[in-house]
């Protein structure tokens, strides 16, 4: 589903232009939820900005594709259309904008791109209530500018409301964990549980273990450097809990 | 008549010769007159003036003529309304007008206070009427129950001149539009509103124009005690258009807000200048306006807040402007001023301008809006706050021109 082969990319204006992404090379099949963890540093969350076309980097090597198609010359919003998802670790403040307005534009742009009809307003009601109630999300908060004067649980439910509605095809979680407390997280992760599909597939990149106890992954991925130094089964992130980076680096280099 | 006509200005242009032919072609009046000196001091204002140093009327007004532009359609809608409309040679009004507001047709000028200060707003006092129009418009507002009056300029010409005067009588509300939509070279309107004690005004402007059009609207508005004025403008600029107020707290009590939005686009100026005299205590003042510019296109903000050692005391005022260069070779110049010398008020202001925010369009694009999009959705979310004082009959017939005109 997705294939990262041998990427390589850097930040910066050219003179000072620094490889943040040294011929990292990755596989998620459909289905599957891999996890990808790393010391601070370790430019997980820039990962995902390359993936999802945020500008500022430079890909000067190798590919991703997302089911066979190249991803890395597109617009943003054509990847999106595409079914790449990035639930934000810092999610953005739009004031003016409802989150209700927000959505739904989203929706039937990326439903426009892809050569879709527009859902209709009670279809699109209907389902907002439906998410909303598993996410114990108020109804008000989503007549309110999104993300504006939320606080750091609601922003990541949110995150996980928007996810839920648009059902992108592949999803990448960018520390969801941080800022939450054990019930958000809960909620947050039954939400992601309950968008698993054969069709689908998960990049969940993550500091911590906890998540993953939450959000059971098929294999774990350790980034440093710029690229996988180690993958291995859930029980890696276990590893990584009680011995340290350090003592799996170590071991590693 | 002392003075040569062709003596009034010194080293006049094309235009300001033709000015000062048709002030000859005017009935002969004091008021007049005095008016028209007050213009000739100093011309078509240009850039070497403080006020007028960003919106340069002599250099952009070559001289009279027809532009090669028609008049932009009227957004604000007219059914409902009573509808007053000035054409470069010709004047339409109600042919019945309800109880409640009345038309006092005066044979002469009524004198200009101050008019050395409005030079714009002077000439279209010595240049109003001729033909079908009136010299000048007196509508005298004795009820509040009345529909909203609706002015409209438009019409293919070479100049367009027009003076109104409102005179809201005590605890009425007056809710009017202006829709200024561009067709001749050269439109100056001066619009008076006298508020009686607890008089309310509301007040919502519409302006259009072409690349080759030069536009001056001149607002005066005088609060007597507890009266309040609520002004919204949306502005999208001319080859040079200034949008001017100049309001005079005069009793207790009384409460100004002033918003207006400009969005200006390729050949395009915006001009958003206002005057505020705090000259009564206990006054309140609320200013917000935003802008939006586009490449090739200027935005001009000029704020004063000026509040007298004894007169202003208590005052309790608000100026914000905010600007948006959503692309490289936008121009914003923005001059806020707060001239205090009250030692016992509340006066705040607040001036930024800068890009949309990368951050914000990366979100709205992840999520699969294109770029376009996102940046019409975040610019109206930006400018929307400005406009949300117009009156419920109009407000959403701007937002969807503002909408328009950012998606195009």
């Amino acid at each position: 589903m997705l294939k990262i082969t041998n990427l390589s990319a850097t930040v910066g204006e050219a003179a000072e232009a620094k490889t943040i992404l040294n011929g990292l090379s990755l596989n998620v099949p459909a289905g599957e939820v891999h996890a990808i963890m790393g010391p601070n540093g370790a430019v997980k969350s820039t990962l995902s900005y390359v993936l999802t076309g945020r500008s500022g980097y430079e890909v000067t090597g190798g590919s991703a594709t997302l089911n066979g198609e190249d991803v890395l010359d597109m617009d943003p919003e054509i990847r999106a259309a595409k079914g790449m998802f990035l639930s934000f670790q810092y999610p953005i403040e739009i004031p003016g904008v409802p989150v209700m307005t927000f959505v739904r534009t989203a929706m039937n742009a990326q439903r426009k791109a892809r050569g879709e009809a527009e859902i209709s307003a009670p279809d699109f009601i209907k389902k907002s209530r439906d998410v909303a109630k598993m996410l114990n999300l108020d109804a008000e908060m989503l007549k309110r500018p999104v993300n504006v004067g939320f606080s750091g649980g609601e922003k990541k439910r949110l995150e996980i409301y928007q996810m839920m509605m648009l059902e992108p095809k592949f999803l990448i979680l960018d520390e969801t964990d941080s800022g939450l407390d054990i019930d958000a997280l809960k909620t947050v992760a039954d939400g992601v549980n309950a968008m698993r599909d054969p069709s689908r597939g998960m990049l969940v990149i993550t500091h911590y273990q906890r998540l993953l106890d939450y959000i059971k992954p098929d294999k774990v991925h350790v980034l440093a450097k710029g690229q996988i130094i180690k993958t291995g089964g859930p029980e890696l992130a276990l590893r990584l809990e009680q011995e340290g980076y350090d003592g799996v680096l170590g071991e590693a280099a | 008549m002392t003075t040569a006509l062709r003596d009034f200005i010194k080293n006049p242009t094309t235009a300001e010769l033709e000015l000062v032919a048709r002030y000859a072609m005017q009935p002969e009046d004091g008021r007049r007159e005095r008016a028209f000196l007050a213009f000739a001091e100093t011309g078509l204002p240009h850039r070497r003036m403080e006020a007028w140093k960003w919106s340069d009327f002599k250099a952009a007004l070559k001289a009279l003529e027809t532009p090669a532009s028609a008049s932009a359609n009227d957004p604000v809608p007219h059914d409902g309304a009573l509808v007053f409309r000035f054409a470069p040679t010709g004047f339409e009004q109600p042919k019945t007008l309800p109880e409640g507001v009345r038309i006092l047709t005066q044979p002469t000028t009524q004198a200009l206070s101050g008019a050395e200060d409005v030079p714009l707003g002077a000439l279209a006092a010595a240049l109003a009427g001729g033909g079908a129009r009136p010299s000048t418009m007196v509508i005298e507002i004795t009820s509040s129950d009345l529909p909203r009056l609706h002015f409209v300029f438009d019409g293919a010409g070479e100049a367009s001149f027009a003076r109104i005067i409102f005179l809201v009588r005590s605890g009425v509300s007056l809710t009017m539009t202006e829709s200024y939509l561009g067709g001749a070279g050269f439109t100056a309107a001066l619009l008076e509103f006298n508020l009686e004690d607890a008089a309310r005004l509301n007040r919502t402007i519409y302006q259009r124009g072409g690349t080759d059009e030069a536009l001056a609207v001149t607002g005066l508005i005088n609060l007597a005690a507890n009266s309040a004025a609520v002004q919204t403008t949306l502005a999208f600029g001319a080859k040079v258009a200034r949008m001017e107020t100049r309001a005079v707290h005069q009793g207790s009590g009384a409460k100004l807000t002033l918003n207006a939005a400009y969005l200006s686009g390729k050949g395009l100026h915006a001009d958003i200048t206002t005057h505020v005299r705090h000259g009564a205590p206990g006054c309140v003042t609320r200013q917000l306006t935003k802008g939006a510019v586009l490449d090739g296109g200027t935005g001009v903000f000029q704020g004063k807040f000026f509040v007298p050692r004894k007169t202003g005391q208590h005052t309790d005022a608000d100026m914000q402007h905010q600007a948006l260069l959503l692309e490289d070779g936008a121009v914003v110049f923005a001059k806020p001023e707060l001239e205090i010398y009250a030692d016992d008020v509340e006066c705040a202001h607040g001036n930024t301008c800068g890009a949309l925010d990368d951050a914000q369009m990366f979100y709205l694009r992840q999520r699969g809006i294109p770029e376009t999009q996102a940046r019409a959705m975040l610019t109206e979310a930006f400018i929307a706050e400005a406009l949300s004082t117009a009156d419920d009959s109009v407000r959403d017939v701007l937002l969807a021109e503002a909408q328009n005109w950012l998606s195009s």
